[in-house]
């Protein structure tokens, strides 16, 4: 069957081929569980700097950022008479998330990069505003990286 | 052997195409939609690591039974969904919605200290959440706890707050971003149900005013559905959405930025800005009603 030289090389390529498909299944497969259990590895690390009083709004907000360029949205509303706990992470160390809240005007109400790229900081909100969260990565994590953003609250 | 080579190369493109088709597929968990009543939705927009783009946040539900709570208002039972009404959601659709609308139910029988209620809105949240696939948060060791912690109101509160933080990284994690948006707008509707109803026995500027910050989270709650308009079930609701939006949007909302205050020691910012609402009763009017067609859609009760 494989006695023509002309053929053997062809089935050599072949192989090859069906060699590198499976490589790059393999590695888009473990690239997709891998950067799902650095999330979560992330988000319980995050959750770590949610202090008991504050209650969770119940939602997990990631996304991942490929380089220190990219940002990320987060759109929220943040209630009069309320505290929040903005807690964000990226890597397994604090100070690698630099996050900055904006108003819906685009007015810079804070930034942790002020602050040493602070991992959790507290928002006394007087009256309600929607506000944008951005998110981008910094400190040790200048690569890609998945970005986690808790919001927790009190009265 | 033109036709080998021809086999082979046809071979390679099989398994190429299926590798790519099982990755597409994701971890192959079982709890993924079993298409009974969902539709199939473009993988890239619902996948868990949104790139770049917007993400939208819902306030807790929990954060609007905290004010009416504040408000005095008496406890009342009768605006929450029966927990025996759960048998009749058998799609996996009003299971999601209902879940959102059990858990805001929850929280509020929680805030009032009401721990047989509590407990029965917990099953009830336990069955609808096994029923998704997302039993791992709601687990016996959280059942357990969440009993063990009757009486202490902020610790329940918690345990239900992480509780449906977890569904909601779980569902986020397994592409379906369609069931997570289902829950959370199933918990909103049921609060403005309550602070709605509040209104019509108690007359409270803090609650109108919180009925008219709702303005922008309408809009976030059409864009969360609005992927999925192909559905009949999902475009029934973004219909219903839409009259709503549409009620909502004579109220105004005039925002003045002032320079927040940073105590950096306390890592605190306290933001000034202030925002001035103006609803009428009218509009009051018209969104109760509107906020009532849609429950009805979701939970069968028109209460």
């Amino acid at each position: 069957m494989m006695g023509n030289p002309m053929n053997s090389y062809k089935y050599k390529i072949a192989m090859r081929q069906l060699g590198k498909g499976l490589l790059i299944f393999l590695v888009i497969t473990f690239s997709s569980a891998l950067a799902k259990a650095q999330c979560d590895t992330i988000a319980n690390v995050c959750a770590k700097n949610m202090a008991r009083q504050f209650l969770s709004d119940g939602q997990e907000y990631r996304a991942l950022l490929l380089n220190s360029d990219e940002t990320a949205e987060f759109h929220s509303t943040f209630y009069g008479g309320t505290t929040y706990r903005v807690v964000a992470c990226s890597g397994m160390g604090d100070g690698n998330l630099v996050f900055s809240v904006f108003d819906s005007d685009r007015n810079l109400l804070f930034t942790n990069s002020d602050y040493k790229n602070a991992p959790y900081w507290d928002f006394k909100v007087n009256s309600t505003l929607d506000c944008i969260i951005e998110a981008r990565l910094g400190g040790e994590n200048q690569g890609s990286g998945c970005a986690v953003v808790l919001i927790g609250f009190k009265q | 052997m033109r036709l080998k080579i021809s086999t082979l190369k046809y071979a390679f493109l099989t398994v190429t195409a299926l590798s790519f088709l099982l990755a597409a597929c994701g971890s192959g968990k079982k709890q993924a939609k079993d298409s009974d009543d969902l539709p199939d939705t473009d993988t890239a927009k619902t996948s868990l690591l949104n790139v770049g783009g917007e993400i939208i946040s819902i306030p807790s539900p929990i954060q609007t039974a905290f004010l009416i709570n504040k408000v005095g208002s008496p406890f009342d039972k009768s605006m929450l969904n029966p927990t025996s009404q759960l048998t009749s959601y058998s799609t996996k659709f009003l299971k999601a919605l209902n879940l959102g609308v059990y858990g805001a139910d929850l929280g509020y029988v929680t805030m009032y200290d009401q721990t047989q209620d509590a407990l029965s809105y917990m099953n009830s949240v336990k069955k609808l959440a096994d029923d998704l696939g997302v039993s791992s948060a709601f687990n016996p060791a959280l059942m357990q706890r969440f009993q063990a912690n009757f009486g202490k109101k902020d610790s329940m509160l918690s345990l239900v707050s992480i509780a449906y933080r977890q569904s909601d990284n779980y569902l986020k994690n397994n592409k379906q971003n369609d069931l997570s948006g289902l829950i959370l707008t199933g918990g909103w509707v049921e609060t403005m149900h309550f602070v709605t109803n509040v209104l019509k026995s108690k007359d409270n500027e803090e609650i109108k005013r919180r009925i008219a910050e709702q303005k922008t989270t309408v809009q976030s709650i059409l864009k969360l559905l609005s992927p999925y308009a192909s559905d009949k079930q999902y475009a029934d609701l973004i219909a219903k959405f839409n009259d709503l939006s549409a009620a909502f949007e004579g109220i105004e909302i005039k925002y003045t930025y002032q320079k927040p205050i940073v105590d950096a020691d306390k890592k605190m910012t306290t933001i000034t800005s202030s925002s001035e609402v103006k609803i009428s009763a009218e509009q009051i009017k018209t969104i109760t009603e509107k906020i009532l067609a849609i429950r009805a859609l979701i939970s069968g009760e028109k209460s």
